[in-house]
């Protein structure tokens, strides 16, 4: 599983840090950092963060 | 040169949030003092604090504000997911997302397109009609009652008491506090009818996915329920219905690009961004200083509140440049859902519902004007029509 982030449409609200934060986290400037490659363990909470994107800027490629 | 910087008195009732005197205090500053706190006038600092981790969510203490202290209002308040912050925040926020997904609203676009039909059908006249209890209000309302599940009738009582409890968000607030008190009784009498039901018999639906909601054997308890759902009804209902309103407001003063949603209905989410972009129902998103930090050279106390202007924002000429307003346009994006951590929990469903009904409004009410007799809520944080009387050709 791998994670995408269009950062062109992110806006670092950090929806995504609150509903996987295993995942995505909010570095000290309130920018996104995230893993790309998490594990197939992390794949509900990955879809629930992908949900929650105010704007759908992350996609789950198999 | 302090006295560069602009001031205003955001409570003075003669105070407009969208005025040439707010725009013009833009080109001279980024920010303005107020009466209390700072107002940020510019797109790109309105969207960076939005999301600024020294600042939480600003108006936890409006009640407060007000001498309202105790009491089911000011529990209610104090319950709502909006005012909590940490931990305590995103575990609500998780539990309550799912429900909300863009996909869910998906399903639902045949019933709105259906509704927003049903009720121009039902006009008294055929070329005019009171847009805001004709229209906006009845769709608001049953749009929520189709997604709680919620017997359709009941959609004026709803409307009603939601629209007791957006008293709450102006100056009458201690004033009005025993009628609020009195429609957020009724709004719990109804949700705890809904939940009852659903725990009996769980239907594939929205306020079941909310009863069950869990995560690693965490679940919403029951106060959290039914606090939330009457949140989810109240937030769901004003702000639709103003938003529609100020649409309506926009496009009578665009015919062009009225008519030309109305040829292009795929226009119709262009055109939620566009109204909401310039017209805003949610005027200012309010953020509180949880420490004292310097922004742009400038120190914010902790404490300090800080107003973000949407509208200003929205209307920024260093972001759009010289006012316009274009379904067809690339547009960066607005603040009217707020941002950050508390961004609109609704916002798919409101964008969801408000697409459907623009293009079919454009369709059948061609070259709408605003006849005599509009009345409008107060320029300020929150707005929208009481009342908008429409004339306008009748189209197919």
């Amino acid at each position: 599983m791998q994670i995408v982030v269009d950062l062109s449409i992110c806006q670092d609200h950090g929806q995504c840090a609150i509903a996987a934060p295993e995942i995505f986290h909010m570095d000290d400037e309130g920018h996104l950092v995230y893993t790309a490659e998490p594990g197939a363990a992390l794949r509900e909470a990955a879809e629930d963060a992908a949900d929650a994107c105010p704007v759908q800027a992350i996609t789950i490629e198999d | 040169m302090p006295d560069a910087v602009p001031y205003f008195d955001i409570s003075d009732p003669s105070f407009s949030i969208t005025s040439a005197a707010v725009h013009e205090a833009r080109e001279r500053s980024w920010y303005a003092r107020t009466n209390y706190g700072l107002a940020v006038l510019r797109y790109d600092e309105v969207g960076r604090l939005l999301k600024h981790p020294k600042l939480r969510q600003g108006s936890v203490a409006w009640p407060a504000h007000n001498g309202v202290t105790e009491g089911p209002f000011a529990r209610w308040w104090a319950s709502w997911v909006l005012n909590k912050e940490g931990e305590e925040h995103h575990r609500l926020r998780r539990l309550m997302n799912p429900a909300f997904a863009n996909r869910h609203v998906r399903g639902l676009v045949p019933r709105f397109q259906a509704l927003a039909t049903e009720l121009v059908d039902g006009f008294a006249a055929p070329d005019r009609c009171e847009f805001v209890t004709e229209f906006a209000e009845p769709y608001a309302a049953r749009v929520i009652a189709l997604m709680l599940g919620m017997p359709e009738e009941q959609w004026r009582e709803i409307a009603r008491d939601a629209a007791t409890i957006g008293l709450a968000m102006g100056v009458t607030l201690r004033d009005d506090l025993p009628k609020i008190e009195a429609a957020l009784a009724n709004l719990y009498g109804y949700v705890d009818e809904l939940i009852a039901n659903r725990r009996r018999e769980p239907r594939e639906d929205f306020v079941t996915a909310l009863v069950r909601a869990s995560e690693d054997h965490d679940r919403l308890g029951d106060d959290e329920l039914r606090d939330g759902l009457v949140l989810l009804i109240f937030g769901g209902f004003d702000t639709t219905r103003n938003q529609l309103g100020l649409a309506m407001a926009s496009f009578v003063r665009h015919l062009a690009q009225w008519e030309l949603l109305a040829s292009r209905p795929e226009l119709g989410g262009a055109a939620v961004e566009e109204v909401m972009r310039v017209n805003p129902t949610t005027r200012w998103v309010t953020r509180e200083a949880r420490e004292t930090f310097v922004f742009q050279d400038v120190e914010i106390a902790a404490g300090t509140t800080v107003h973000l202007f949407t509208e200003s924002a929205g209307t920024d000429p260093r972001t759009f440049g010289p006012p316009s307003f274009d379904l067809t346009a690339e547009r960066a994006p607005h603040f009217g859902f707020g941002g950050g951590a508390h961004h609109c929990l609704g916002h798919f469903v409101a964008r969801g519902d408000m697409r459907e009904a623009l293009p079919l409004l454009a369709r059948r009410l061609r070259a709408p004007r605003i006849a005599d007799g509009a009345a409008w809520l107060p320029d300020s944080g929150n707005t929208g029509p009481v009342r908008l009387p429409l004339t306008f050709t009748p189209g197919n």
